[in-house]
């Protein structure tokens, strides 16, 4: 077998300019014909056997790209990637030399802390990526003479692959045959527009991909038409594979992911600029140098959020879990947030809001005859195809099929054949083809009703071909009762044409009007209730569909969908982008749109600062699933759509949606919590260990007690993903809020600092304590503190009166506290410095800390009741 | 430092701590979202910020029983308060609450 050799050009810039590459090092299947295709391959029009598969699976490897999946070392490099934590390791290194214990005491802290992140995020992402894989790509390979569906990952050079409208050609193939095969090679190529595919061979030399009619290029998709081929290169041998690394798409960050990054940012010049601070003014006032550099290095990594990853990831994870049990996958994990914040979800009718199963209700010429050469003709302009038993394609074109089978028309008679077709878009919102009758040639066009009557300039009825002018007023209001009824509706024409090779868009004029074909698609039962619940969530739903204003508006009626503006693509078309910013605010149904128009709808809706999702599942929703925050997707998908969307739901069910967005609140939420608590407590501990040390001639805590701290109390907050959400929480959207942060820092940090210096009062002035002392019960107060106001500050509730925490947050969180309590007592305690605290000390401790929680509750009423933040 | 000026910077600092955060809540309530409640009366505002007449005498609280070295005042005293800080929430119990009961 000839080798499957890889890229375009070798070792060039493939991303520099897709035109100028050259296929220099690449077997040229093109310049030969099938038969020989088949020969070099060692491969046949029956296709490989599976034994034989199987074989080339384990010689070439899986047909898949390397992908940025999750790797432990990746993970581990999160973890140590601190440059804090790396200049706390070379101080405790250093200060090994000086005092060992300490050393090996700060080192072992760092690691643990090191491990306990990499097992939770290496877990979470083990998780996230199972889920993954069971939204995984088709293709229908031969294998043993038959037809089988299977995962495109297992294609091998050799095997004979068929594709069909809305596929993503799985691997590079060779076309052996094919119908009007259209294919956008846009990722490829840069060009919009399909290119026609052949199967013909070809006698170029070192060609470009556009070259290359009879390949098809992995990653590309399938326009039009179907096609069959042998594999010729799989995996990163593919042209896609060479230079997929540049054309990899990257997605702006999401709104969340900008917050929290900015945040992070805020705390790290913060902490950096402690560090410096508090080691200048320590070393000046004469404590040991070391010491002090390691103090500040402990403060600063007490206040940087090493936990956050962890704590997104791991919130992440566990709502991917919980969707997927209500049947839904996510792609992308980070996709959850913006979920949850979503306040516009825009999408199709069909198969959303109605059944999505079309099919024929009734066929009537203009005087109202069911006239069945309207069947006929249907049926002979048509874009279905059947594959593996199914009729696909279209689907009004397949409910047509299916009809006109039943009624006893097939495409393929003797009678009529097919010569060429115009195909459809979405421009012309129409189609024709050229049909060989008995009696001659004949234009057969079938569309939208507006478009079609627009070239017609006749009309056929029972006494002969009329004009259509005196007729229109006859045809009109029929269209729009069936419109307003719910029912869409296709007009047939038809003309005669000259024998010719090849015929154009230019030819759909001068046509007869034939007829009507109306077809339903009935309302979903369930979508009422789903659209109710969005509305209760703050989430507004907008129709976007490319069918007429009437039906949609007719289905949002019969659901309770109050419709404020109807806005047509002709409208939208006319719109300033202004014009359309508002336009997109005051409407919820877009009509006739096209693909184009569903992207600016998008785009300006963005602009408008909403969280937008869209749901969709066709071809042309491809380009609006990716501009989205949140592309939503069904299982019943084309792979396009499928491939774009962050979100796959295994039913095609808007209640389903409701649920993910609960989800992607509590992950929010969550993760918002952590980042207050953060902020509340970290920071009044921290600050007030820096006040501290400069008036007391010992350090208020060693540098291994802080971090020993910071270590348990990352062990407390790890269950915070499982917490409760209180329930008007969910209620509406949320969004990111870096002013409502500061603001909650300003306010909350100094309560943690006001009771630091309580306690250091205490210890010095009622119980004269000396170092370790005084150590000690700063430790102790300072955790169950931190630790305890997580109760508080978790809900704007009443703390477990109205507002009930999580099970295993209560549980690890008062384990964490009996830990710390009893720490001084043990072995541990002692080496990290501790020492036995009187028993007058834990009477006044819990007073002191049922003070500061009752009056940081208090806060809270000020801080969100009166002051309404 | 001498016991004496140890007491009066620790004085110094969690003085400085409370003045902060009541100045804080004074910028916080001049920036409210919601200004509603801005003609209310004398009783309206000590109501607003009864909290922060709390924490002024928890400062004082805190201040003496240091001073006082003492134990017992200080039990007392934050006993008092507590009880005080119970029914003050309990009489703002919210079950509902704008957008949202975890934060923002």
């Amino acid at each position: 077998m000839a080798p499957v050799s890889a890229g375009w050009t070798a070792g060039g810039d493939a991303t520099s300019d897709t035109n100028t590459q050259t296929t220099s090092n690449r077997k040229d299947y093109w310049s030969i014909p099938p038969s020989d295709v088949f020969r070099e391959l060692e491969t046949s029009v029956n296709g490989l056997s599976e034994q034989e598969a199987q074989a080339r699976l384990k010689t070439y490897g899986l047909n898949e790209l390397p992908t940025h999946a999750f790797s432990a070392m990746r993970i581990l490099i999160r973890q140590v990637k601190n440059p804090l934590l790396f200049i706390l390791l070379v101080a405790a290194v250093v200060a090994g030399f000086f005092e060992l214990e300490q050393s090996i005491a700060i080192v072992a802290i760092i690691a643990l802390s090191v491990v306990l992140g990499f097992y939770n995020e290496y877990k979470a992402e083990k998780i996230i990526e199972h889920l993954r894989q069971t939204v995984s790509l088709k293709a229908v390979a031969i294998r043993d003479r038959k037809a089988t569906q299977i995962d495109s990952k297992l294609l091998v050079p050799g095997d004979l692959v068929s594709v069909y409208v809305g596929d993503i050609i799985p691997s590079d193939i060779r076309l052996v045959d094919c119908k009007d095969l259209e294919v956008n090679e846009a990722v490829l190529t840069g060009e919009s527009f399909p290119v026609e595919k052949n199967f013909a061979t070809l006698q170029v030399q070192n060609p470009t991909p556009q070259q290359l009619a009879n390949y098809m290029f992995m990653g590309t998709v399938v326009s039009h038409g179907t096609g069959r081929g042998v594999v010729v290169a799989t995996g990163k041998h593919t042209e896609f594979g060479s230079i997929s690394r540049s054309l990899a798409r990257t997605r702006p960050e999401t709104e969340f992911q900008r917050g929290v990054r900015k945040y992070g940012n805020l705390l790290i010049s913060l902490t950096l600029a402690l560090v410096v601070g508090i080691f200048t003014l320590n070393a000046l006032i004469g404590h040991p140098i070391i010491e002090s550099l390691l103090f500040s290095l402990a403060v600063a990594v007490g206040l940087v959020p090493e936990l956050m990853p962890a704590i997104v990831t791991i919130s992440l994870s566990q709502a991917a879990r919980n969707m997927a049990k209500r049947r839904v996958v996510v792609k992308r994990q980070v996709s959850i947030e913006d979920f949850g914040n979503m306040d516009v979800l825009c999408t199709d009718k069909t198969g959303t809001l109605t059944s999505g199963k079309i099919s024929v209700k009734d066929y009537w010429t203009p005087l109202g005859a069911a006239e069945l050469r309207i069947l006929q003709y249907g049926l002979l302009c048509n874009s279905a195809v059947v594959g593996l038993g199914e009729v696909t394609g279209n689907p009004m074109d397949a409910a047509i099929w299916e009809f006109a089978n039943e009624k006893g028309f097939h495409k393929d008679s003797d009678s009529n054949v097919v010569i060429d077709e115009i195909p459809f878009d979405y421009q012309r919102r129409m189609m024709s083809a050229v049909v060989q009758t008995k009696v001659g040639r004949l234009l057969i066009t079938k569309g939208a009703p507006e478009s079609v009557l627009a070239r017609c300039e006749q009309v056929e009825t029972p006494n002969g071909i009329e004009p259509i002018d005196h007729m229109r007023v006859q045809i009109e209001p029929k269209l729009t009762e069936q419109a307003e009824a719910g029912y869409r509706t296709i007009a047939l024409a038809y003309r005669s044409v000259e024998n010719k090779s090849s015929y154009s868009v230019d030819e759909e004029n001068k046509l007869t009007l034939l007829g009507f074909i109306t077809f339903t698609d009935p309302p979903k039962e369930d979508a009422r209730q789903a659209l109710n619940k969005l509305k209760l969530m703050g989430v507004d739903v907008k129709i976007l569909t490319g069918d007429n204003e009437l039906v949609a508006v007719k289905v949002c009626q019969e659901l309770g969908l109050t419709v404020y503006r109807v806005i047509r693509g002709s409208e939208l078309t006319q719109m300033t982008s202004n014009e359309i910013r508002t336009a997109v605010e005051e409407a919820n149904i877009f009509a006739r749109i096209t693909p184009e128009q569903k992207l600016d709808i998008i785009k300006a809706l963005k602009v408008n600062k909403h969280v937008v999702g869209f749901m969709g599942d066709g071809v042309n929703d491809a380009p609006a699933l990716f501009e989205s925050d949140v592309g939503i997707s069904v299982d019943s998908a084309v792979d396009v759509s499928k491939d774009t969307a962050d979100i796959v739901l295994l039913d095609k069910d808007l209640l389903v949606l409701a649920n993910g967005i609960e989800e992607g609140r509590k992950v929010y939420g969550n993760v918002t919590k952590y980042i207050l608590m953060g902020t509340s407590s970290n920071f009044g501990n921290m600050f007030s260990a820096a006040g501290a040390s400069l008036f007391l001639p010992f350090l208020p805590m060693l540098p291994m007690q802080i971090l020993f701290m910071n270590l348990l109390y990352d062990v407390a907050n790890m269950t915070l993903p499982t917490d409760e959400i209180d329930v008007e929480y969910k209620d509406l959207p949320k969004r990111w809020d870096i002013d409502f942060v500061r603001k909650f820092t300003l306010f909350f940090g100094p309560f943690s600092s006001l009771y630091d210096f309580l306690t250091y009062g205490i210890m010095l002035f009622i119980f004269g304590a000396a170092p370790a002392l005084f150590q000690t019960g700063w430790f102790v107060e300072s955790f169950w503190t931190e630790v305890l106001v997580i109760f508080v500050i978790r809900t704007r509730r009443i703390p477990f009166i109205t507002s009930k925490p999580g099970k295993w947050l209560t549980i690890l969180t008062l384990s964490a506290v009996a830990f710390g309590t009893i720490l001084p007592f043990t072995f541990l305690g002692h080496f990290l410095g501790f020492v036995p605290l009187p028993a007058e000390f834990w009477v006044l401790l819990v007073l002191m800390v049922a003070t500061y929680l009752l009056l940081v509750d208090a806060g809270k009423v000020f801080f969100y009741k009166v002051c309404k933040f | 430092m001498k016991y004496s000026e140890l007491l009066f910077v620790w004085a110094v600092s969690i003085t400085w701590c409370t003045v902060f955060l009541i100045a804080v809540s004074f910028y916080l309530y001049h920036r409210r979202k919601n200004r509603s409640t801005e003609s209310g009366t004398i009783r309206v505002r000590l109501k607003e910020f009864l909290f922060v007449l709390v924490l002024a005498c928890l400062l004082g609280l805190y201040i003496l029983s240091i001073n006082l070295t003492s134990s017992l005042v200080f039990a007392i005293g934050n006993i008092i308060v507590e009880i005080f800080l119970v029914g003050y929430t309990m009489r703002n119990k919210t079950t509902t609450t704008g957008h949202g009961a975890n934060t923002h």
